[in-house]
Formats: structure tokens, C-alpha cells, sequence
């Protein structure tokens, strides 16, 4: 078993497939394998390192958005009209 | 008739495309450098996502963040310089003004215009064509009059689920007696089409970054009025105009300008281009700075004073129940019942927004509750789930409080210099009583809503925020709405007003200076609509005297 996925699995809420499906883990691998729980769970959650987002993917891709059940503002087209519906609920 | 077009930006690109479709032959002057087409890529890249900061900005012509502020209080309201100006960043929310905006100095608050709302309806009806407004005219015209049989380009957005949630709990209960209504706002955003129109540009998706870039290209920006130029306008960026030239008789002859390569310096060369007219379009607090520095249009020592915003007071909470935030446009209602009223001799009118995209204006929302809640220990399975509970829930009332003319809000020349050796702008600017009454006033009535709609309020002004002030013995705060006016305002006469109800400069028979500059009063709107409807006007005026 992979120690930087589980360690980011435990501290983030979210699976160690919802983290590889991001497709950051090598890149957040190296940028904070050792690194404190808060900055990798900031890391995970707003895409943000060390107060500089890396990729636009890491923006896209931030958790928080995830468990709030939207895409990142910018980055994805629900359709015309799909704010009128209902929220979508977070997986968990 | 060769037309010199300073600025091509909201008003500018109006101008140039009617002269152009008339026979003009038309140059327009942009300081800023051509549009960056990796802005959505810097957008998604920044760590705080500001209005200005997807676009590329050169150190020879600076955006608003060179203007030198004296205080007492801060603008705060960007703009920027490239092409397409401000209006590539903007919201694309266009409601009119109202009748009774016109009047303020009526009220003893502000000025008049020379122009009544009926005078300006017709260019109301052209700039809504032109730019492509999704609203219903059935819903707009229960607070504003729009004629009967006009129909707008598109028809309304859908509103928010949010919006409905707010809608179903006050439309029709009373605050100080005043019946609520949540209506939508028209919307410069591609919808459903009405029959025989045809969108420019894709239907909006949602993608929730409207302000500051929309990925495909469903909001109107000038550069779609751009693509509609005739061949008779030319475009040159990187242009930086410093100086008109008049004769004895007041004709405008001449307009000096910088022209860059260089994005990082100053580098530049000196040109002159000869013109029969000249029409200033570089913003409010650019087009003053360029009657300054050129000592024209001044008789009335009117040019820069006037100065207006739209202070705005946020108030943030927590729903009773999910209701998706940052889905879809920024806004798309409001409660539009406080713009009017015998209240306004009193204290300043305020419009209310609906936001549609949580706290993140108001607080940096969801970085901000990640991080509060990480900081307070959650981990794992309970900050996912308490992340999901706190940003679901969330919504954000902007308010948009209207400021009089004054003359003591004024723009002059700083002791600075820019990069090219030109003065930069310098801003004194107050919130007056009666603003500051008007902010308070909107917070009751926010703090009454959230009661009605039983939400948490997360609302604080702390001493340490931006903007902090206490007026009576209350904590406040403002934000800044982009919307600057008033610096070249409109009159009925050249003792007291720098431009006639064309925006001709009263002392150059063949100088224009339009945009939010020439507006009187501000009102509650959102002014960008208002400034198109004027500049369409303007150019209809400059195509008849022509003819």
C-alpha cells in the first residue's frame, strides 16, 4: 500500500480512489510527502501550496469543491439551467 | 470624417462600430496591449481570484492600481487598461436606472441630468440589441417602465435554486412597509433567443466565473462589438494618449500618443495623429486625467470632481438548508424595492443582489472554511463532512448603496509619474452621512431577511478588515463595485458641467468624453447598460451632424 495515499486518505475524508481519480498524487506526492497534516490536507482541499496554486489542475481538482458537490468556478459546464435544480449531496 | 477613439473599451468599441457602419474612417486608441488568451488558465491559477488578475497588464500603461489614493476613504473600485477595458472583467448585470435616478438633485441629493429616462429609453431598447440582454420585460417592468410590446433579445435566465428558496419565503411580506419582491436581473449572458434574434457567442453553461472570464465566451464583452467593426476602424493597442492639442476656437486638432512594444518598460515612441473629432473613452478616472493633462474642457473647474461609486455593503449566512452555492451566474435576482422612495431625501437608495456564489466575495469561501476547520482539528471523514455543511448552505447579500455627486470626490494629478512620464491619477474620496445612513439602513433590512428566512448570520466587520468604519455606533464595511462615474458630468449648462446631454465637452465643439464619466447620478444600477445606451447616443448625434 501506497504510505502517501493513505496517510492523504485518512487526513482528507476521501478514498484512496477518489484521490488517484484526481490524478495529482505523484505530483502531491513529491511536492509534500513529509510534509505537516495541515499543509496536506490544504494541499488536497484548495490545490493551494505554500501559497501558490501549481497546476491549473490542482485548482480543479480541490476537494473542498468535491465535498460540496460543484465543480471549481471556471473549470466545468453543468448546462444551461442546472443551477435551478437542487443541490447535489456530497457522496458522504 | 476621420473619428480619433480614445480607449477600447465598453464605450469606445460602441462608438467605433456606429461611426464605422456610417462612413467614418475611425482609429481607435487602446494604452492597454491586446487581450492575453491564456486569461481562464491564469484565472485557474491564482491564488486569489480578483477581478483584474487573469489579464495582462504592461507597465507602461498601469491599471487602476497606479491611481494614488488620498483618502479619507478608499475607492476600491479596479478597472483595467487592455483591450476591451473593464468590460472584459465585468459582471454582465444590466438593469436600467430608474425614472426618478435622473432627478437626484431634485431630492437635494447629487445632480439632475439634461435627460429624463424617456430621452434615454429608446437607447436603452438599442443597447440591450446590441449587447444581448436575457431578461423578461413583463417581470422588469413592475419596477421600472419599459414600453409595452418591447420585448428584450433573450429571454430571462433561469434563476438560481437559491433564488427561488429566498423568493418562496419573502415575496410578499413587508419591511418598513415596503413589499418584497425577488425579481430577476437582466442578464448580458446568452440564453433562449426570442424569435429573430441571434446570440453571439455560446449559451451559458454555468461555469460560475463570469466575473472575472467566462471560458466560452457567453457573457458579452467589447470585443464582440469588435468583430462587428466595418473596415473603417482600425485598432491600435498599445497606445497610450497624453495630450490633446485645440485651436484659439476650441476645435480639437491633434492627439499626442506613447506607443510601447515592451510589456515589462516604459520604452516608447512619440506620434501625433490629426482628427475632426475626438471622442474620449479611456474610463472615468482616464478620461479626467486626460483633460487635465491637456488643460481642455475645464471652464466649469468641473473636470475630475464628481466622483461616484457604488459603496456595497456584503452580508453573508447560512441557509436552513442546501441550497448549492457557486452554481451559475453571479447573481441573478434581486430585491429591487429599496432603489426608491420618499426615504431617499433622507438616506442613500440600495438595491439588493442575491449572490449566487457563496462567501467567496465576501469571505474566500471554501479556502477560508477548509481552513478554519482543519485549524480546529477536523480531520478525515469529519471535515469532508462539515466542509460539505458549512459551504452548502451558504449565500451572500450584495448591496449596492447609491453616492451622490459631490465635487469634493475628485480626481487630479498626482506628483507621480508612470512609466511613460505621464502624472498619475489621484483620488480624494468620501463617503458622505448620507451614504453612510444608507449603508446602515441596508443592513437592517439584511438583518430583517435573514430573520424572515431563519438563516445563520455570518456576517462581522472587524476593525482590522479593509474598509472599516463605525457609524453610529455600529461596525460597517464596503467593498468596491468597479462602477466610478462622474469625473466629466453632464449638465444643461457650461458654468456647471463639463459635457452637454451628448457628452460633447461645452468648450470643444469636436470633443466627446463618454462613458460612466458623463452620468449625474449612478442610481442603484449597475451602470455599464446605462453607459452603452449613451454611448449609442452619442454616436446616432455624431452620424446626424455629419450627414
Amino acid at each position: 500500500m501506497d504510505a502517501f495515499v493513505e496517510l492523504s486518505a485518512e487526513l482528507t475524508g476521501f478514498s484512496a480512489e477518489e484521490l488517484r481519480s484526481t490524478g495529482l498524487v505523484e505530483q502531491y506526492r513529491a511536492l509534500a510527502e513529509g510534509a505537516p497534516e495541515a499543509e496536506i490536507i490544504q494541499l488536497w482541499y484548495t490545490g493551494v501550496w505554500r501559497g501558490a496554486i501549481p497546476t491549473e489542475r490542482a485548482y480543479a481538482e480541490g476537494l473542498a469543491w468535491k465535498a460540496v458537490g460543484v465543480a471549481a468556478p471556471g473549470t466545468a459546464a453543468p448546462g444551461f439551467g442546472s443551477w435551478e435544480r437542487g443541490p447535489r449531496r456530497s457522496a458522504r | 470624417m476621420r473619428a480619433v477613439v480614445v480607449g477600447a473599451g465598453f464605450a469606445g468599441s460602441l462608438v467605433a462600430k456606429v461611426l464605422g457602419d456610417n462612413g467614418f474612417r475611425v482609429l481607435v486608441l487602446e494604452a492597454g496591449a491586446e487581450s492575453n488568451e491564456d486569461a481562464v488558465s491564469r484565472y485557474r491559477k491564482a491564488l486569489v481570484k480578483s477581478p483584474l488578475v487573469p489579464f495582462r497588464r504592461t507597465a507602461a500603461a498601469p491599471s487602476s492600481d497606479y491611481v494614488v489614493d488620498t483618502g479619507p476613504h478608499s475607492l476600491a473600485s479596479p478597472y483595467l487598461r487592455m483591450n476591451g477595458g473593464t468590460g472584459t472583467a465585468w459582471t454582465g448585470i444590466t438593469p436600467r436606472m430608474r425614472p426618478d435616478d435622473f432627478r437626484t438633485g431634485d431630492l437635494g441629493r447629487g445632480r439632475n441630468w439634461p435627460l429624463s429616462y424617456d430621452d434615454l429609453e429608446p437607447s436603452y431598447r438599442a443597447a440591450e440589441w446590441e449587447i444581448g440582454i436575457a431578461a423578461d420585460a413583463d417581470e422588469q417592468r413592475r419596477h421600472v417602465p419599459i414600453p409595452e410590446g418591447y420585448r428584450y433579445p433573450m429571454h430571462a435566465l433561469p434563476r438560481t435554486f437559491l433564488d427561488d428558496a429566498i423568493a418562496s419565503v419573502v415575496d410578499g411580506q413587508r419591511i418598513d412597509g415596503r413589499e418584497l419582491l425577488v425579481v430577476g436581473t437582466p442578464q448580458a449572458r446568452n440564453g433562449v433567443p426570442v424569435d429573430g434574434y441571434h446570440p453571439d457567442g455560446q449559451r451559458c453553461a454555468g461555469f460560475a466565473s463570469c466575473v472575472p472570464v467566462c471560458p466560452e465566451g457567453a457573457k458579452y464583452t467589447p470585443h464582440r462589438t469588435q468583430r462587428r467593426w466595418s473596415s473603417t476602424v482600425e485598432l491600435r493597442t498599445r497606445c497610450a494618449v497624453n495630450r490633446l492639442h485645440a485651436d484659439e476656437s476650441g476645435r480639437v486638432t491633434k492627439v499626442d500618443y506613447q506607443r510601447y512594444e515592451d510589456d515589462t518598460s516604459g520604452r516608447h515612441t512619440r506620434h501625433s495623429v490629426e482628427a475632426d473629432v475626438v471622442v474620449l473613452a479611456a474610463h472615468a478616472i482616464e478620461n479626467a486625467k486626460l483633460l487635465l493633462l491637456s488643460g481642455l474642457a475645464n471652464s466649469s473647474d468641473q473636470v475630475g470632481r464628481n466622483l461616484m461609486g457604488h459603496p456595497v455593503l456584503l452580508t453573508w449566512g447560512l441557509m436552513p438548508h442546501p441550497i448549492g452555492p457557486f452554481r451559475g451566474p453571479g447573481s441573478t435576482t434581486g430585491i429591487e424595492t429599496f432603489r426608491s422612495g420618499p426615504e431617499r431625501r433622507e438616506r442613500a437608495p440600495f438595491r439588493i443582489e442575491i449572490g449566487n456564489w457563496g462567501w467567496g466575495w465576501s469571505a474566500g469561501s471554501p479556502g477560508s472554511d477548509t481552513a478554519e476547520l482543519v485549524a480546529a482539528g477536523l480531520r478525515g471523514t469529519a471535515l469532508r463532512q462539515a466542509v460539505a455543511e458549512r459551504v452548502s448552505r451558504q449565500f451572500t447579500l450584495q448591496i449596492e448603496v447609491e453616492q451622490e455627486a459631490d465635487p469634493a470626490n475628485r480626481v487630479t494629478l498626482a506628483a507621480e509619474r508612470d512609466a511613460l512620464g505621464t502624472p498619475r491619477p489621484s483620488v480624494h474620496y468620501a463617503l458622505s452621512e448620507y451614504v453612510k445612513d444608507g449603508l446602515l439602513a441596508s443592513k437592517r433590512v439584511s438583518d430583517r431577511l435573514f430573520e424572515m428566512l431563519g438563516a445563520e448570520d455570518h456576517t462581522a466587520y472587524k476593525p482590522d478588515d479593509g474598509h472599516y468604519f463605525e457609524h453610529n455606533g455600529e461596525p460597517l464595511r464596503y467593498w468596491g463595485a468597479g462602477h466610478s462615474g462622474g469625473t466629466h458630468v453632464m449638465g444643461s449648462s457650461p458654468r456647471d458641467s463639463v459635457v452637454d446631454q451628448w457628452q460633447r465637452c461645452w468648450d470643444h465643439p469636436n470633443l466627446y468624453a463618454v462613458g460612466c464619466g458623463s452620468m449625474p447620478s449612478l442610481g442603484t444600477s449597475n451602470p455599464s447598460l446605462t453607459m452603452a445606451a449613451l454611448a449609442l447616443r452619442t454616436a446616432e448625434h455624431l452620424v446626424s451632424r455629419a450627414r
